[in-house]
């Protein structure tokens, strides 16, 4: 019987106008979409190519180990065309100093310089789901059971020995069905797109994300199906039931998560950051007494800390004081491309002056570090969590949640880079140590033998492990199933009870 | 006729279900926008005033000094005026600088100095946010989206639904001309959709202009006059569409889905999509190049000039006037570098704006965002004003230079200008203001192209309508 019921249904749904003007649509939508997506992507490699090569020509025109500038490149995730997350927005070139611990709010950006085109907003293929999709599951559902009724085949339906329950899961399965196909079709479009195109590779994992983003898409899918489903279920009339569930798509997707962060204002406490930025100061300014300590008991007579050395080239290093960010530091050094014959004897003093400074340095930068993760959690990090939390409300913010977790478009996915970035901070400090360099000549001068750069230890970076990215979206795939599991208890009581 | 039709309509969608979410929605959305403009905009204000008191001072204490420090270090940071009227329309204003800076100085050497030029330094708010990404409430969304959305849901069945019931031929069955059932119908659409967002525009602006803290001028009312009427001729747009459809179709069930897959396609995704598809978010060249560019031809004019500097004693009128040459063309050089990446910018987003315009919700909000005074059309105006004050301030130095008898009056070199303090009450101050006519011109195009929509799809619907049958 209950196979009957199931055919009919789907046979029911697959010939109708809605269902081939979805299906249709949908396919447009994605198929533009990819193609502008894809060409996006280009072009970020591009310029993440050519950024990696420029720093890389940069590292080995460096002469002295104090000039290094270590830049990393944060390459662009393929899988940002499903959902692009904070993949495009936030910085994708990170400095890694000895001198302070690299952040994400101290990366830079390469690429795109015209601000102004941050006036148009981008699309993803998650974002095209979102809005559709739910459209269409609230079009398939909002007569399912109230335009029976109306027709009274509901009353000769159950004049046979069908059970209620029988009745529902036969009209939720083969509209599921007939939702899925232009769906699926869509994810299949998307990978054939995405397997042609020559700039990018998907791994297995790859692969496997995309077959989570697809399930968190059917579990979205069906949550809106059902929400239609309930008004009809409850409410007599089709057209009734049709403008309730339009005005609930309207809020839901549409009016709820604009209008709830407009609302709310999640600003962090009001001093965290210049309570923040006095400390780092203070540890900072320590750091600068212990220095002039040092320069006053050395065996050099003056207070001078460049041991009056002459040289081609001089540079100098200053501080840094960027209040936003949090990064302050201050260091008196220099660095010379080549150093004349007759500052020879004062050398070695600029030697030891220099393996005190890298030791203090590293030091002090440990600890300002201690203030400031906290302070930049307090700062950027809660807020946007806070605010991810409210759009959790909405089924749309924990779709959105999810799929971000699954592509590693999301904050956590993004600081895995800045982690590693941190890492490879406390590699190159090591092996700055190890290796006594703070104390060798070519710190600071850039004569005789010059810096072997491919000594250093190398960055890699891999996007976090499948595994990974299922634990951060499973909070929320959870959510959105346990509503569906509630939606659709919800249903059965309404119609078990309703007089048909 | 047309009235009474219209009053019929009116009264069955005033007790419909339809009418109630509506009324609710646009409430909603309003409420809040206001207390969120009357929490912001008073912060915003003062940090306006903040920055353009220490703009003045900036001047004053230059002033002090000397003509020559005036004219060195430039008026400093020019500040953009906040809009009255942002809650209308926030108009990316966050991706848009609110200061051009007069006053960039790039190098010094131990007898010269750089000379000020005009930059235009950009905002990136985006490089520290992780927050989600949201559209800010205000008119432009609650019009753009939510109320053309409301206007196809009055509309989907109004002829088709008829059609069902066959109540239809029974109006037709009178001697009513088709066109006059139209139009009565379209009306009586019009008004219901109306009433809602009145009724929610006036609380809106009732609990702002309570506030203390914010002033409505005589002119900002002018401009909200004139955002609530491109909000009915949208919202007559979206009637017509609504009507054309369900002209057409016999069913009330499938004009709504064509006319919200169409709502979608139109409203929600061609505004991105179209901009990606003409290719125009094309990087326009890393950041690091330009600067090198700068000090490419900063180093190459240097070298033009070093050996011709050198040749001449220092302190002789000559050295002072290849000294003041080398500055000047330098400022000069750097400025046109600066303005031409500019254009460049400004290019490229007009390019792209030029092409979302097929989308009506990206016209109506372009009209909204120029009425209000936000947005991009707006940024320009303050460019405007900013390079018209910077022409003033140039022509001010010169003019006080020949005014004084001890002066070289060779620009560029402190030796060669006047060394007198200048009086700050007769330095040009720049003040931001808002022009309602240039926003005029500037809508025009807009304002006909919707005008054009309405048109054709009006008359798409009548012929749709006359020629159906019943």
């Amino acid at each position: 019987m209950l196979i009957t019921l199931i055919r009919r249904e789907l046979l029911d749904n697959l010939m109708t106008f809605r269902f081939t003007a979805a299906v249709f649509i949908m396919l447009l939508l994605v198929v533009a979409n990819t193609f502008v997506l894809i060409r996006d992507y280009e072009r970020r490699l591009t310029s993440y190519n050519t950024a990696v090569e420029k720093h890389r020509q940069e590292l080995l025109e460096t002469k002295t180990y104090s000039s290094v500038d270590l830049i990393l490149d944060r390459p662009p995730n393929p899988l940002s065309i499903f959902n692009l997350g904070l993949d495009k927005r936030l910085g994708n070139t990170l400095g890694v100093y000895y001198l302070y611990i690299p952040s994400l709010w101290d990366a830079g950006k390469h690429g795109t310089n015209n601000t102004y085109l941050n006036l148009f907003s981008s699309i993803d293929i998650v974002f095209i789901f979102e809005g559709v999709l739910s459209l269409l599951a609230l079009v398939f559902a909002y007569d399912a059971l109230a335009g029976e009724r109306e027709r009274g085949t509901l009353r000769l339906v159950l004049t046979h020995s069908v059970s209620r329950g029988q009745i529902l899961f036969a009209k939720y399965i083969s509209a599921m069905t007939c939702l899925l196909i232009p769906l699926l079709m869509c994810f299949l479009l998307v990978l054939i797109m995405l397997t042609t195109s020559t700039s990018i590779f998907l791994r297995t994992d790859d692969f496997l994300r995309i077959g989570g983003v697809i399930f968190t898409s059917f579990a979205y899918l069906s949550l809106f199906y059902l929400i239609g489903m309930l008004i009809s279920a409850a409410i007599r009339r089709t057209s009734t039931a049709l403008m309730l569930s339009m005005f609930v798509w309207g809020f839901l997707v549409l009016v709820y998560p604009n209008m709830i962060l407009t609302a709310i204002e999640t600003a962090p406490q009001a001093d965290t950051e210049t309570v923040a930025h006095n400390q780092i100061k203070q540890i900072w300014d320590e750091f600068d007494r212990e220095r002039m300590q040092f320069l006053a008991n050395d065996p050099v007579p003056e207070d001078d800390w460049d041991f009056g050395l002459w040289g081609k080239g001089y540079s100098f290093w200053g501080g840094r004081d960027d209040s936003p960010s949090l990064l302050y530091y201050n260091y008196s050094g220099f660095h010379f491309e080549e150093l004349l014959e007759e500052s020879e004897p004062q050398v070695p003093h600029a030697q030891n002056y220099h393996r005190f400074l890298g030791l203090q340095i590293t030091n002090t930068s440990d600890r300002t570090w201690i203030v400031r993760k906290p302070a930049l959690e307090a700062l950027y990090v809660q807020p946007a969590k806070m605010e991810r939390m409210l759009l959790k409300f909405s089924p749309v913010g924990l779709y959105d949640s999810a799929t971000e977790a699954w592509t590693g478009t999301d904050l956590n996915g993004l600081q895995d880079f800045f982690t590693a970035g941190q890492r490879y901070h406390q590699a190159i400090v090591d092996f700055f140590h190890d290796k006594k360099v703070f104390e060798s000549r070519q710190w600071f001068t850039g004569d005789k033998r010059g810096v072997d750069w491919n000594i250093l230890p190398q960055f890699s970076f891999q996007r976090s492990d499948i595994s990974i990215n299922a634990k951060r979206a499973f909070p929320d795939l959870f959510l959105l199933l346990m509503i569906n599991l509630v939606l659709f208890a919800a249903i059965f009581l309404v119609f078990v009870k309703s007089e048909v | 006729m047309i009235w009474h039709i219209a009053k019929r309509e009116l009264y069955d969608n005033l007790s419909s279900l339809r009418f109630a979410l509506a009324t609710v929605l646009l409430l909603g959305l309003m409420l809040t926008n206001a207390v969120v403009h009357l929490r912001e905009h008073p912060e915003r204000v003062q940090r306006y005033r903040d920055r353009v008191s220490q703009y003045q001072n900036h001047i004053a204490s230059h002033a002090a000094n000397s003509l020559y420090d005036l004219a060195q270090e430039g008026p400093g940071n020019l500040h953009k005026k906040p809009s009255d009227l942002r809650f209308c329309a926030e108009g990316g204003e966050a991706f848009m600088s609110d200061r051009a800076w007069a006053g960039h100085h790039r190098w010094s050497t131990d007898t010269l100095k750089s000379f000020w030029i005009l930059t235009y330094p950009s905002a990136t708010p985006n490089r520290d946010n992780v927050r989600p990404d949201v559209t800010k409430v205000d008119w432009g969304f609650v019009i753009g989206y939510v109320l053309s959305l409301i206007a196809l849901l009055f509309t989907f069945d109004s002829i088709s639904g008829e059609r069902e019931h066959g109540t239809l031929r029974l109006t037709l069955a009178n001697s009513i001309p088709r066109h006059t059932v139209l139009i009565g119908k379209f009306l009586g659409a019009l008004i219901s959709v109306n009433i809602p967002f009145i009724l929610a525009v006036l609380v809106n602006l009732l609990v702002i202009s309570t506030s203390s803290d914010v002033h409505l001028g005589a002119e900002a009312w002018g401009r909200l006059g004139i955002i609530f009427l491109i909000a009915v001729l949208y919202t007559c747009l979206f009637l017509a569409l609504g009507l054309l459809v369900s002209a057409r179709v016999q069913r009330s069930a499938v004009s709504l889905v064509i006319l919200l897959l169409v709502w979608v396609v139109f409203v929600v995704f061609m505004p991105s999509t179209l901009v990606s598809i003409a290719g125009k978010s094309t990087p326009s060249g890393p950041t690091f190049d330009f600067s090198e560019r700068s000090w490419k031809i900063h180093g190459e004019l240097r070298d033009e000039y070093s050996p011709r500097r050198h040749k001449e004693a220092e302190g002789s009128i000559k050295r002072i006037q290849i000294d003041g040459a080398y500055v000047t063309k330098d400022a000069e050089q750097q400025e046109r570098l600066h303005e031409e990446r500019l254009n460049q910018r400004i290019a490229e987003v007009h390019q792209a704006r030029t092409i979302t315009r097929i989308s009506p919700v990206t016209i109506v909000q372009n009209l909204i965002e120029s009425f209000a005074g936000t947005g991009f059309e707006r940024h320009l105006q303050f460019l405007e004003n900013v390079r018209a004050y910077v022409r003033e301030f140039r022509t001010f130095i010169v003019d006080t230079d020949s005014a004084d008898p001890e002066s070289l009056h060779i620009f560029g070199v402190r030796t060669g200008m006047s060394q007198e303090p200048v009086n700050r009450e007769a330095i040009p101050k720049f003040e931001d203001t808002l022009n309602l006519s240039k926003d005029f011109n500037t809508a025009t195009m807009e304002l006909l192209l919707l005008m054009l929509f309405v048109l054709v799809l009006l008359s798409g619907a009548y012929l749709a309508f006359v020629r159906v049958e019943v």
